[in-house]
C-alpha cells in the first residue's frame, strides 16, 4: 500500500478523475461567473463588456441592499432556531421521554423527508386568511384571541417570521436526530459522575454536556448555514418573495436579475457576493472550532 | 490549519455552486429539440396542394396537452396529420407559465428555441424582435397567402404590443378585461344596475360594504399580483387617456406625474376602506374566482378568459349569476365606455432558424383552421376567422362575444410597455400598496426608480 500511495502516477490516477469532474462541475462556473460579471445582457442575446459597472451598480442598489438584510436575518434565526430547539429536542429525548420514544422522534423527523414545495403549500393553507380561515387564524378566532388573527404571510411585519417558522419546523428534527445520536455516545458514567458530584441540569449542560457535543453542534451549525445562505425554494414556495420584497433573499434575487431581467452579467455579481459571504460564515464558524483546539 | 482552510473553501464552493444551479434548471430540457425537414425551398409556391414534407416540430407551450389551448395546438397538428400530411410529427411540451420568458430567453441565447413556442407580447416579444430570433409571420402570412385569416382587431393588437407594422407572432384569444360582479350580492346590497361612471363604482362599493359584504377582489398572492396592477391600470387609463402607460414607458410621462399617483393611491384607498377584505396579498387569482362564484366578494377583475370558470359546473353563481361591466368611466373624452382592455393571451412565435417550406405548410393549416376550430370546441375567439358557430354557446360566452362586439377603441395591460424590471416591481410593490405600506406616490417611485435603473 505504502508503495502505491508512494507512486505519484497511482495518486493522480485516483485523484485526478475526481478532480477533472469537481473543475467542470463546481470551479468552473465560479470562473465564468467571474468572466461575466464584467458583461451587461444576455449571452446569445446582448451581450456587451462593461468593465467595472456591474460591481459598482451593487453600491447603489437599494434592493440588493433589502436582500442582504433579509438573508441575514434570515440566516441568524433559522440557524439559532434549528440547532437551538433541535438540541432542546434531543436532551428531551434522552433525559425527560420515558414512553414513545421512537414514535415521537419519527413524527419529529418526518417534516425532514417531505418535499419544500409540499411544506409551503401546507403552512400556506395553516396560515391562510382568504377566502377562509387557516388552522392558525382558526385557532385564535375560537380562542378568543380574534385580534390577533392576521394576513401572516400577507403583510411585512410577519412575513419573515411566518417563514423562519416554517423552516425551523422543517429541519429542526434533523438537528435533533444529529444531536441525539452525539448525547448517546457520551457515557452515561460521566453524567453519573456529574449526578453525584452534585450538578444540577443546567451544571450538567454547561460544563458537562456542552462541551462533549461541540463538535456535533458546530457540524449542525455548518448544515444549517449552508441551508440558510441559499435560502430560495422555501420562501419560492411560501411567499414568493412577498409581500414586496420583504422575504426576498440574494440568491432570489440573483435569479430574478439573471434570468428573468436578462442581466447575466450583474446577476453573476451577486453571485460572486452570496460566495464571499459563504467564507465570511464559515469563517467565523471555524473560530468556534478553533476555540474547541485550545 | 491548511486543512481546515481547504474544507471551509470548499463547503463554500459547493454552496455557491448549489445557488448557481437553480438558474440552470430550465436550460437542459430542450437541449434535445430537433427539427429536421428534408425539403426547403423559398420560392414554393402555396397556392396548391400541401406537398407532405417530412417535418418534425418543437412546439412548447405553457397549456398542458388536457387543458385549453394545449388541446387546440394539439388537436390542430393531429388534424394535419390525420388529414393532410402524414410525414408530419410533433413533440409537445408543457412549460410553466412561470417559467416562461426565463426558459425562452434562456433557449434563445443558446440558438436553440423551439420550432413553435408560446411567448409574451409587449415588451418581451420585442427583445426577440430585435434579436432577429424570430419569424415575421405577417410577411410569411403574405407569402403563403393566408394573411386574411387573422382578424384585422387581432392584428391591429399584436402590431401596437410589438411597435412594429407587422406581426411576429400568432393570436391565441382576442379577450377583453373588465369588472365580473356577483348579481345576487349586488341586489342584496340595492344595487339595480351595474355602474357606468367611477363615481358610481365607488358609490357600490361603498354600498356592498355596508351590506356587509365584500366589495372587491383581486390576485394579490405573489405571482399573480398581475390581478391588482390591472385594477391600478383600469383607473390610471380611464384618468389619463388610453395610451397613459405607453407614453410613461417612452419618457413622454413618468411614472411619478400626479395623475399615475391618483390612480394607484385610489386603489391604495379602497384598500384601506377594507374593500378587498383581510389578507388580499395571499389570494390567488383562482382563489379570487371562486370567491366570485361562492358569493364571497362582489366584484372581480379578470379578463373574459373567465367565462371558461363561469361555464363549469364549479360555478356556484349558475349560468346567469354572474354579470360584466367594462371599467367605469372618469373623463369620457379621454378613455370612453367602449374602449376595452384587449389583449391576444400569451402568443405562439416561430424560431427563425429551424423555418422552412415544412414549417410554413404547417402555419397555412392552422392559420386557416384554428378559428374554427376553438369555436367548434371551445365556442371561444380566437383572432382568427371562423365560419361556423358553437352549437351550444353558453350566456357566458355568448356576453364576451356581445362586448368584444361593442368595442372601439383599446388600451393594453398595465406591464404590457414595461420591461421586465419595472414590471417585476410594478406587480411585487403593489402587495405593500394594498397593506398601506406604500402610498401611491412611493409605488409610483419605485416603478419610476426601476425604469431609471433599468438598461
Amino acid at each position: 500500500m505504502r508503495k502505491v500511495l508512494g507512486n505519484k502516477q497511482a495518486i493522480a490516477l485516483f485523484v485526478l478523475p475526481a478532480f477533472i469532474l469537481y473543475t467542470i462541475v463546481v470551479i468552473a462556473p465560479i470562473v465564468i461567473s467571474f468572466y461575466y460579471s464584467f458583461f451587461s445582457g444576455t449571452p446569445g442575446l446582448k451581450w456587451e463588456f462593461v468593465g467595472m459597472k456591474n460591481f459598482l451598480r451593487l453600491f447603489g442598489d437599494s434592493r440588493f441592499l433589502d436582500a442582504l438584510i433579509v438573508n441575514l436575518r434570515y440566516i441568524g434565526f433559522v440557524m439559532i432556531g434549528q440547532v437551538g430547539l433541535g438540541l432542546c429536542m434531543a436532551l428531551l429525548f434522552r433525559f425527560w421521554l420515558k414512553r414513545f420514544k421512537n414514535l415521537i422522534r419519527t413524527l419529529m423527523f418526518f417534516p425532514v423527508v417531505l418535499p419544500t414545495v409540499a411544506v409551503g403549500q401546507l403552512f400556506a393553507k395553516i396560515y391562510e386568511i382568504q377566502p377562509n380561515y387557516g388552522l392558525l387564524n382558526s385557532l385564535l378566532a375560537n380562542i378568543g384571541l380574534r385580534h390577533l388573527v392576521h394576513a401572516w404571510i400577507g403583510e411585512v411585519d410577519t412575513a419573515l417570521g411566518s417563514l423562519i417558522v416554517m423552516d425551523i419546523w422543517a429541519a429542526i428534527g434533523f438537528h435533533a436526530v444529529i444531536l441525539y445520536g452525539a448525547i448517546l455516545d457520551i457515557s452515561d458514567d460521566v453524567i453519573e459522575a456529574a449526578a453525584i458530584d452534585g450538578a444540577g441540569s443546567f451544571q450538567l449542560f454547561r460544563h458537562i454536556l456542552a462541551p462533549l457535543l461541540r463538535p456535533m453542534i458546530i457540524t449542525c451549525l455548518i448544515f444549517s448555514f449552508s441551508g440558510t445562505v441559499k435560502m430560495f425554494e422555501s420562501a419560492k414556495a411560501l411567499t414568493g418573495g412577498g409581500p414586496g420584497n420583504a422575504t426576498k433573499s440574494l440568491s432570489m434575487y440573483m435569479y430574478d436579475v439573471a434570468f428573468n431581467y436578462n442581466k447575466v452579467g450583474y446577476g453573476s455579481v451577486i453571485a460572486l457576493f452570496i460566495f464571499l459571504m459563504c467564507i465570511a460564515g464559515s469563517t467565523v464558524i471555524g473560530l468556534f472550532d478553533r476555540k474547541e483546539d485550545l | 490549519m491548511k486543512k481546515r482552510a481547504l474544507a471551509t473553501l470548499m463547503s463554500t464552493v459547493m454552496v455557491v455552486s448549489l445557488i448557481a444551479g437553480c438558474g440552470d434548471s430550465t436550460s437542459g430540457s430542450a437541449s434535445s429539440a430537433t427539427s429536421t425537414s428534408s425539403q426547403t425551398s423559398s420560392g414554393s409556391d402555396f397556392s396548391g396542394e400541401d406537398p407532405k414534407l417530412t417535418k418534425h416540430m418543437k412546439i412548447s407551450t405553457i397549456w398542458a396537452e388536457d387543458n385549453d389551448n394545449g388541446v387546440l395546438i394539439n388537436k390542430i397538428a393531429q388534424d394535419y396529420k390525420d388529414n393532410v400530411n402524414p410525414n408530419f410529427t410533433w413533440e409537445y411540451e408543457y412549460i410553466p407559465s412561470a417559467d416562461l420568458t426565463t426558459k425562452i430567453t434562456t433557449l434563445a441565447g443558446a440558438d436553440d428555441l423551439p420550432d413553435m413556442f408560446a411567448y409574451e407580447s409587449g415588451k418581451p416579444i420585442v427583445e426577440l424582435i430585435n434579436a432577429g430570433k424570430i419569424v415575421d409571420i405577417g410577411a410569411e402570412l403574405k407569402r403563403i397567402g393566408s394573411s386574411d385569416y387573422v382578424t384585422p382587431s387581432a392584428t391591429s393588437l399584436l402590431q401596437t404590443l410589438s411597435g412594429t407594422n407587422t406581426i411576429y407572432d400568432l393570436p391565441l384569444g382576442l379577450n377583453i378585461e373588465g369588472f365580473w360582479y356577483n348579481k345576487a350580492l349586488f341586489q342584496q346590497a340595492g344595487i339595480s344596475a351595474p355602474p357606468a361612471t367611477m363615481d358610481e363604482f365607488e358609490e357600490d362599493l361603498k354600498k356592498l360594504q355596508d351590506a356587509g359584504i365584500q366589495p372587491l377582489v383581486a390576485g394579490g398572492a405573489s405571482g399573480e399580483t398581475w390581478g391588482s396592477t390591472r385594477v391600478v391600470n383600469a383607473v390610471t387609463v380611464r384618468t389619463l387617456g388610453n395610451d397613459a402607460m405607453k407614453k410613461a414607458a417612452e419618457g413622454q410621462a413618468k411614472y411619478t406625474d400626479q395623475g399615475y399617483v391618483d390612480a394607484a393611491q385610489k386603489v391604495a384607498d379602497w384598500a384601506a376602506a377594507g374593500y378587498f377584505g383581510e389578507g388580499i396579498n395571499t389570494v390567488t387569482m383562482n382563489a379570487a374566482g371562486q370567491m366570485l362564484m361562492n358569493g364571497q366578494a362582489a366584484i372581480f377583475y379578470n379578463g373574459s378568459w373567465f367565462a371558461g370558470n363561469l361555464n363549469s359546473e364549479d360555478n356556484a353563481a349558475g349560468p346567469d349569476g354572474i354579470g360584466y361591466f367594462n371599467v367605469p368611466v372618469v373623463d369620457a373624452s379621454k378613455s370612453g365606455a367602449t374602449d376595452y382592455s384587449m389583449n391576444c393571451g400569451n402568443i405562439l412565435c416561430l424560431d427563425k432558424t429551424k423555418y422552412d417550406d415544412g414549417t410554413a405548410w404547417f402555419l397555412k393549416y392552422f392559420v386557416e383552421h384554428i378559428g374554427d376550430v376553438a369555436m367548434e370546441t371551445e365556442g371561444t375567439v380566437k383572432g382568427y376567422t371562423y365560419k361556423t358557430q358553437a352549437s351550444e354557446m353558453s350566456g357566458y360566452t355568448k356576453l364576451v362575444l356581445d362586448e368584444i362586439g361593442k368595442a372601439t377603441g383599446a388600451f393594453t395591460w398595465y406591464e404590457a410597455t414595461m420591461g421586465a424590471e419595472v414590471s417585476k416591481t410594478a406587480q411585487e410593490n403593489v402587495q405593500l400598496l394594498l397593506t398601506g405600506d406604500m402610498n401611491g406616490q412611493q409605488y409610483m417611485e419605485s416603478i419610476q426608480e426601476a425604469f431609471d435603473m433599468a438598461d
